[in-house]
């Protein structure tokens, strides 16, 4: 393959012609590969991230035209709406309980991992929850939680824990733990599989080698198995984060917010803030803010984890 | 035969395919609109000449659709049904009326021809 | 290991099963019980359990249209999937300058949830037009990150020779992947159609926004608008519910590997 081009002066070949061209080409070729993946990640990722910024900065409204708002739309956020704190109070209490469900799926995963019989159709009924159509879950924990026709209060009452039925989803006290606990029966298989996957890739000989060395269980799982585990759980953790702005379906299936704001999450609030009273510019200032906080609890996330989305390789 | 007709991504679709056909089948045959049965009083003497209103359902209610009568040995049948939960009922002069019966089908205008007669609870003098 | 803790094992997994089966069974009793669901005490196990509530929600609510649409909105966005993911899977396997910035961005934009999006992306689409259209409801998810990695993985594992015979061979990148690529990663191509099935599948947010309509709603609208539709006595609603959920566990219970292999694989940064 002899380059097209001419001897220069110096003696040197230029590469231009066909070697030139063949890159170019291969170069338009990636670039036409990208450019419809980009395209949907430009309009529906980027290109929002930045709207809602400018958004938020704004009054606008799809009759008038857009004036400068400044920083009055977070001044109303943060200091005169009580539904916005309240809001952010159940997020941050949905992702608080994450830990716990993170611990149950270890739990269950070390359960599951391990030659026992069938392991794989434990695994398989625990992440059977997973894939499901949100909606369908909400509505299937709402009759659970039904003050006649459902289990949960039929199985406290014949315990004798109770002697009337708790209206779950309609008081104060019940509606947000119990949309948490329907939250996690959804997420427990997703974090088990994410686990157990962490866990299969520890290698044996460790806890050969430990036990040669008359290390008890206990201290071979705090020193060997959680450690090394880090990644998974890191990944668990930034899922359950995520899950917190994402229950959307469960909430507005449930209870809608309801009673009052008690279930009321930031998604569902800047849904209703959008689309039920139609204050976009609000509504993407309470975007911004989400948006910071999950940014935020991400990264100390990461420092929890040690740094490095909790990777097992030396900075 | 090749491999990847034995694959589960090709035999359960296939398998659903065909059910989904045979069912279409069945109905295609099936959808007469008949619903036919015998009316018989509390002793079990067929009830002649009794008025027979077929009922069918709507949301929450249901609502006369039909009447006809029985023939001589209590027999009844209405065609032209199109709906797939329906009640019959009957009456005749001296015995009010009958049980109402539910009747729910399959599949809309489901041919279905009564197992147990519809039955008064008063005898024929 | 001791018997004794194998069966200790056995009966602690099979209690947690128990509780994570006890949903389905408790919606699905109620869906086939023939009394009035709201009586007090309730039952264990269904009386006089019959099928028609499943007739009866077939014809009363348009469930052969919200599955319809479904359908046509997945198979749009398996297919837009399909096809941009690998092209752009295929294209991250190259060198080429500024990869590792698209890399970056394309890491970055995993980070953004559909939830923080909401708003422009409804004004976006209502400037394209999209508004209540099956393309509109398809739009956001035709492409997804985690995907273009499997895909890169898979295709990075292909030998180059067999790259190269084909290039030399005359056929163009388009056919590449096609041909050569596609058929060697089975698995990266299953792994892509149950997750873009199932997310569109499972979709409430967006269609709640962008439909306009109840002919152009998908299955989750359609079971959210029949919870406010008849609080009957009879147990309608959660035969919808079990018709909703079966395609899931079925397209689940097929494809149980790839899902799973999916989701560890891409998350785990693949």
């Amino acid at each position: 393959m002899v380059a097209a081009g001419k001897e220069t002066d110096d003696g040197t070949v230029p590469v231009t012609g066909w070697w030139q061209r063949k890159r170019t080409r291969e170069r338009i070729v990636v670039a036409c590969f990208l450019l419809p993946s980009l395209t949907i990640f430009f309009l529906y990722r980027v290109l929002p991230l930045a709207w809602n910024v400018l958004l938020s900065l704004q009054h606008w409204s799809p009759l008038k035209p857009a004036r400068w708002a400044g920083l009055d739309h977070y001044e109303e956020m943060l200091l005169y709406d009580e539904v916005f704190w309240q809001a952010l109070k159940n997020t941050l209490i949905f992702i608080a309980v994450s830990p716990l469900a993170i611990a149950l799926a270890l739990g269950i995963a070390l359960l599951v991992n391990s030659n026992l019989k069938g392991a794989a159709i434990y695994r398989s009924i625990v992440f059977l929850s997973y894939p499901l159509m949100t909606v369908a879950v909400g509505i299937i924990w709402r009759w659970m939680y039904d003050e006649r026709g459902g289990i949960i209060n039929f199985a406290l009452r014949e315990s004798g824990l109770i002697a009337k039925p708790i209206p779950f989803l309609q008081s104060f006290d019940w509606a947000l733990p119990s949309v948490i606990v329907a939250e996690i029966w959804q997420v427990l298989g997703f974090y088990m599989i994410i686990i157990l996957t962490g866990l299969q890739s520890i290698p044996p000989h460790l806890y050969e080698a430990a036990s040669i060395d008359g290390a008890p269980r206990w201290a071979q799982f705090g020193r060997i198995t959680l450690p090394l585990l880090r990644p998974s759980l890191f990944l668990c953790a930034v899922i359950g984060i995520l899950n917190s702005f994402t229950s959307f379906d469960l909430i507005y299936i449930m209870t809608n917010g309801g009673p009052g704001h008690a279930t009321e999450l930031l998604i569902t609030y800047i849904y209703k803030s959008g689309f039920g009273q139609t204050k976009f510019d609000y509504a993407a200032a309470l975007t911004v803010v989400q948006f910071v906080l999950l940014l935020a609890l991400t990264y100390l996330a990461n420092l929890v984890a040690g740094g490095n989305a909790g990777s097992l390789e030396p900075r | 035969m090749a491999p990847w007709l034995k694959s589960r991504w090709v035999t359960v679709p296939l398998a659903i395919a065909l059910t989904v056909l045979a069912w279409n089948a069945y109905v295609a045959i099936n959808a007469g609109g008949k619903v036919e049965g015998r009316v018989v009083d509390a002793a079990g003497r067929p009830v002649a000449n009794a008025s027979v209103i077929l009922l069918e359902r709507h949301f929450v209610m249901h609502n006369e659709r039909q009447r006809t009568r029985t023939d001589g040995s209590g027999y009844f049948q209405f065609t032209g049904n199109d709906n797939h939960s329906l009640q019959l009922e009957a009456e005749a002069a001296g015995l009010g009326r009958s049980e109402r019966r539910a009747v729910r089908l399959w599949f809309r205008a489901q041919n279905v021809s009564l197992t147990e007669p519809l039955q008064f609870s008063a005898q024929l003098p | 290991m001791p018997r004794r803790r194998t069966f200790l094992r056995h009966a602690n997994l099979i209690g947690i099963c128990a509780v994570m089966l006890l949903p389905f069974y408790w919606v699905l009793k109620t869906a086939v019980t023939n009394e009035n669901i709201y009586a007090y005490p309730p039952r264990l196990l269904p009386e006089a359990p019959h099928l028609f509530n499943f007739v009866d929600v077939w014809y009363f609510i348009p469930f052969p249209r919200y599955l319809l649409n479904s359908f046509i909105v997945s198979a749009l966005v398996v297919a837009g999937n399909i096809a941009f993911n690998a092209m752009a899977g295929y294209a991250l396997t190259k060198n080429f300058p500024a990869k590792r910035a698209f890399l970056l961005l394309f890491f970055s934009c995993m980070l953004i949830p559909f939830q923080a999006t909401i708003i422009p992306a409804y004004l976006i689409t209502s400037q394209l037009g999209l508004l209540n259209s099956y393309l509109g409801l398809a739009f956001p998810l035709l492409s997804t990150i985690v995907c273009i990695f499997v895909f890169k993985a898979a295709f990075e594992a292909v030998p180059q020779s067999l790259i190269d015979a084909a290039r030399i061979d005359g056929l163009t990148e388009w056919h590449i992947i096609l041909r050569v690529l596609l058929p060697l990663s089975k698995a990266a191509l299953a792994t892509n159609v149950v997750l873009a099935f199932i997310w569109s599948w499972n979709a409430f947010l967006w269609p709640l926004i962008i439909t306009r309509e109840p002919t152009m709603q998908t299955l989750p609208l359609g079971l959210a608008r029949f919870l406010s539709y008849l609080e009957d006595t009879t147990g309608a609603l959660y035969a919808f519910a079990v018709m909703v959920l079966a395609p899931s566990i079925f397209v689940f219970l097929m494809a149980q590997r790839e899902f799973i292999r999916g989701l560890t694989s891409g998350a785990t940064k693949g």
